[in-house]
């Protein structure tokens, strides 16, 4: 299994993925995956030099990232995706790339969302793509640190914003 | 006179200011800004294109950060590459601030990230190898 880890994180690389995800997982490849992010020549420039000595950085388009990972070349890799919103993981989920767990790394406050911790808050479409996930059998989790554990995290959505998980 | 604005995780940057204040007193043009756990990088942005704002006075600025690669190193770096005369430097430490504060004044900003550079990396030191060299 090329992909071991698909977190959906506002904050892109930064320091918990660099220091504690990898050296908990050894990744080899570290994609970063968001439409908007891949077609901002700045933030692809400032991703890629913060790749760590062991790993490569790709940033690329959810369709690009689904293909890349079903391809032969993702097969000997260690990946690890970081996707910008739900959204991104939902979009990776029906393109085609198979994973059992998504988890929701930093969410931070955007207009329009609302707190269930203070590291997540969600928006009403954020809420609809993990419910979607979920209702697929999707695993949804919430850990900042690798050793945090891996429960289900939907019910604590549902309970928190039921007017939007419902 | 070059601008320092520090960013860091948490409370290390206010801290740093704090500690520095202790040795060689009130600085001038230095400012800190603290990325907390709840921020978006974009706020954390905003605030730090505040700080550079109120720092720089036509010299420039300087950006000490804590960590390469973290986030407030990644927001300093994308407002760094889109302004005039804004460097950034990572690894910040307390005599990097030091000779800062007493020997900026009159230098260019080149000059001023060479400082701060030298101090920072030069500081570093283990007791053994200062033992040895006795």
């Amino acid at each position: 299994m090329p992909v071991v880890h698909i977190r959906m994180d506002n904050r892109l690389i930064h320091g918990q993925i660099l220091v504690s995800w990898n050296s908990a997982f050894k990744i080899s490849h570290i994609i970063v995956t968001n439409n908007v992010v891949a077609s901002d020549p700045l933030q692809v420039t400032l991703l890629k030099a913060v790749a760590p000595l062991t790993a490569k950085v790709s940033v690329l388009t959810i369709k690009d990232c689904v293909n890349y990972c079903n391809s032969p070349e993702a097969e000997n890799e260690t990946i690890f995706i970081i996707a910008k919103y739900p959204e991104d993981g939902l979009a990776l989920v029906e393109g085609g790339l198979k994973m059992p767990m998504l988890n929701l790394g930093n969410q931070a406050f955007v207009r329009g969302s609302k707190k269930i911790s203070n590291t997540v808050f969600l928006t009403e479409s954020g809420v609809k793509a993990l419910k979607k996930l979920h209702q697929d059998g999707i695993r949804i989790t919430c850990r900042m640190m690798p050793n945090d554990p891996d429960t289900d995290y939907w019910p604590t959505i549902e309970k928190t914003l039921p007017e939007w998980a419902k | 006179m070059v601008g320092i604005v520090l960013v860091s995780h948490g409370n290390m940057a206010e801290g740093m200011i704090d500690a520095a204040r202790m040795i060689v007193g009130e600085m001038e043009g230095v400012l800190a800004v603290s990325l907390q756990e709840m921020d978006a990088i974009e706020d954390l942005m905003g605030r730090i294109d505040a700080g550079l704002s109120e720092v720089d006075t036509g010299d420039g600025a300087l950006i000490l950060v804590d960590a390469f690669g973290a986030s407030p190193f990644n927001a300093s770096a994308r407002l760094a590459m889109q302004r005039e005369k804004t460097e950034v430097i990572t690894g910040m430490n307390l005599p990097m601030l030091l000779e800062l504060a007493v020997q900026r004044e009159g230098q260019d900003l080149e000059a001023v990230t060479q400082i701060a550079f030298e101090a920072g990396s030069t500081s570093i030191r283990t007791l053994s190898q200062i033992m040895k060299k006795n």
